[in-house]
């Protein structure tokens, strides 16, 4: 008879791997310590050292890996809200592209030094741990049960989305780099590196958009014969994203960048279908991230992490501390964010599975050595979850970026003060009626001056003093200020 | 700042009828004409400054809870006049919550710092659920006089 063990007994395992991992993080994630940290560390566990599975197979892991992000990057694309873009997009944009590269070359400065690797290397390192994780973010802003200040989250949000193709980018264009300097070419390939810089960027987004619109229009046609389909709908979403993923990556675009494209503009233009399916959606999404932080979880080997942990903890820290903060406000300086956003957005610089994913790429590419990459990119991710993920909630309530509760009476008070302005009457008629000093246009209405002093577009909780007093935007209608809060000096 | 600074029993009112926003505001206006040490001014003009601040965005701060307040020429003291209604009356309120319990202020044109100071804590003391809970049982003039000034926020 045959005997179906080959298939049994790890299947066995693997399950029960799966179900420890998702107890253990949702007894652990109700003491703020990151869900994802529990996946990765829980594979860790099961390999070599711990129950003693033995996993090497980087191809599997590569493959488990672009899928998962590609199905996480969809999922965090319909859950971005249009109108966050309004606040989000354009800080975001810069942090994906220019605060990628800056992160990464700051971050090779230290790699050089740390690890004693030539520059490419060390600018292939950089680029490999150069971009926060759209799944890492995602998942602990919403988790850790916090009303985040609008502007932040969806700089925060947007900006995960859309960095993993500039960081994805810059690993392939340096493996090239490196490849062509071991086989001894003079030459670096930098006409092509610069080329594929443009079809990859402008591919993703032309793809994206085209496929946004026509699965969005598809879904609204659908809809009606599909009432309560929500598995099927987000069947179709994720095989549509994948499916995208997959053409753009083969006609040399960024597949990432077209899947979160895609995932926004089918969530906000089909809505109410996208709706339906989110539960399901948000289904794949968990299983990509438990399936991808187990495998990579279990990839790695201890004994060889061991051997590069002091410089992977030098290159962590310096990533913390440095590269991330330092090129956090240089590009957020044109943006009159509040130094306390700044100092936010900065130390959440959450890593997670890309930075892995991408350091299989040099193994998989042949680079000779490349498994160091790997071993550093998994200390780098680990140390950034358990001191980033584990403080955001306390940062965030230090930092006072938090928006009070509906009912907590007396944070509501402290946050927007105890009287209500309508935003539509004239600010020299507030100034006037209670004799603060006139600004120099005191015709305008309040909601204009307040967002005309902000010099960014205005969210709920943002500030202007007037004299000892302040006026904080309470509601907003659109895009314009509806209503404020007066906050009277207290002795 | 003391409450009991700011009010005297003879201008605090329990029980009174609200019937509407508009009368509470004139009531309001009379009481504190008569309540305030002023020259040179009268409830209408008194009226007409509570009106002002109620057109900037209505003063009921929620719960049932009103502050109407006004900077007023010629009124040399701060005054206060608390109402308990004996209804609840529509005050455009934050909440969309009719209003019973009105603690209004008049202040000086001059040095409205310290002015603010005392508005905001009467807001403190009225966002407080035991004050409102407390101020609500009282039975005369007197008594919610003497509520008032023994509540702590």
């Amino acid at each position: 008879m045959l005997s179906l063990d080959f298939m049994a007994l790890p299947l066995l395992a693997a399950s029960a791997l799966v179900f420890v991992a998702v107890l253990m993080g949702i007894l652990s994630a109700r003491v703020g310590f990151p869900f994802l940290l529990v996946f990765l560390l829980a594979g860790g566990l099961a390999g070599e050292y711990g129950l003693g599975i033995i996993f090497d197979d980087f191809n599997l892991s590569f493959w488990v890996g672009n899928i998962a992000l590609a199905v996480i990057l969809v999922d965090g694309g319909l859950r971005t809200d249009f109108a966050t873009f309004r606040t989000g997009l354009k800080p975001s944009l810069l942090l994906a592209t220019v605060g990628v590269i800056m992160t990464a070359g700051l971050t090779a400065l230290a790699a050089v030094w740390l690890l004693d690797i030539s520059w490419a290397m060390a600018v292939l390192l950089g680029a490999i741990v150069g971009s926060t994780d759209a799944a890492a973010v995602f998942s602990l802003l919403k988790s850790s049960g916090v009303r985040l200040n609008e502007r932040v989250a969806a700089t925060l949000e947007i900006e995960s989305g859309m960095n993993d193709p500039m960081a994805v980018y810059l690993t392939l264009a340096f493996i090239g780099v490196v490849l062509a300097m071991e086989s001894g070419s003079a030459q670096a390939p930098w006409l092509s590196t610069l080329g594929g810089f443009v079809t990859q960027f402008s591919l993703g987004t032309a793809f994206g958009v085209l496929a946004g619109f026509s699965i969005a229009w598809l879904m609204n046609q659908l809809r009606s014969l599909l009432e309560g389909g929500a598995g099927i709908l987000a069947l179709m979403l994720m095989s549509a994203g994948i499916g995208l993923f997959a053409f753009t990556t083969w006609l040399g675009g960024s597949g990432f960048l077209a899947v979160y494209i895609f995932g926004v503009i089918v969530g906000n233009r089909a809505r109410k279908a996208v709706r339906q399916a989110l539960s399901a959606v948000d289904g794949f999404a968990w299983l990509s991230q438990a399936s991808m932080f187990l495998l990579l979880g279990l990839l790695v080997s201890p004994a060889e992490v061991k051997d590069t942990l002091l410089p992977a903890l030098g290159v962590a820290f310096f990533l913390i501390v440095v590269a991330r903060p330092l090129s956090v406000w240089l590009c957020l300086a044109p943006f009159h964010f509040t130094r306390k956003e700044i100092a936010f957005i900065a130390w959440v610089g959450l890593r997670g599975a890309v930075p892995i994913v991408l350091a299989i790429f040099p193994v998989m590419a042949g680079v000779e050595g490349g498994k160091i990459f790997f071993n550093i990119a998994f200390v780098v991710v680990i140390t950034s979850l358990l001191l980033q993920g584990s403080t955001l909630p306390w940062l965030s309530r230090r930092l006072g970026l938090l928006l009070p509760e509906k009912d907590d009476r007396q944070q509501w008070r402290k946050v927007f003060g105890d009287f209500v302005l309508d935003a539509r009457i004239s600010v020299g008629q507030v100034s006037g009626f209670y004799d603060l000093p006139e600004p120099a246009n005191p015709d305008i209405t309040l909601g204009a001056w307040v967002a005309a002093e902000l010099r960014r577009p205005p969210i709920v909780g943002d500030s202007v003093n007037i004299g000892r007093a302040k006026i904080v935007v309470r509601e907003l209608k659109g895009t314009d200020i509806s209503m404020v809060g007066l906050k009277l000096p207290e002795h | 700042m003391n409450i009991a600074d700011l009010l005297t029993p003879d201008h605090t009112y329990c029980d009174i009828d609200g019937v509407s926003k508009k009368r509470v505001l004139e009531n309001l206006s009379t009481f504190l004409n008569d309540a305030g040490d002023v020259s040179g001014t009268d409830a209408d003009a008194i009226y007409q400054k509570l009106l002002e601040r109620e057109r900037l965005g209505s003063t009921g701060i929620g719960s049932g809870v009103a502050v109407p307040h006004c900077r007023v020429p010629g009124c040399n003291k701060i005054t206060g006049v608390l109402l308990k209604l004996s209804d609840q009356v529509d005050f455009d309120a934050i909440d969309g919550k009719p209003v019973d319990l009105i603690f209004a202020l008049m202040v000086p044109q001059e040095h409205s710092d310290e002015h603010l100071q005392a508005l905001a804590s009467i807001a403190e003391l009225m966002q407080s659920e035991d004050v409102r809970r407390l101020l609500r049982t009282a039975t005369s003039d007197r008594n919610l006089y003497d509520l008032a000034t023994g509540a702590r926020a």
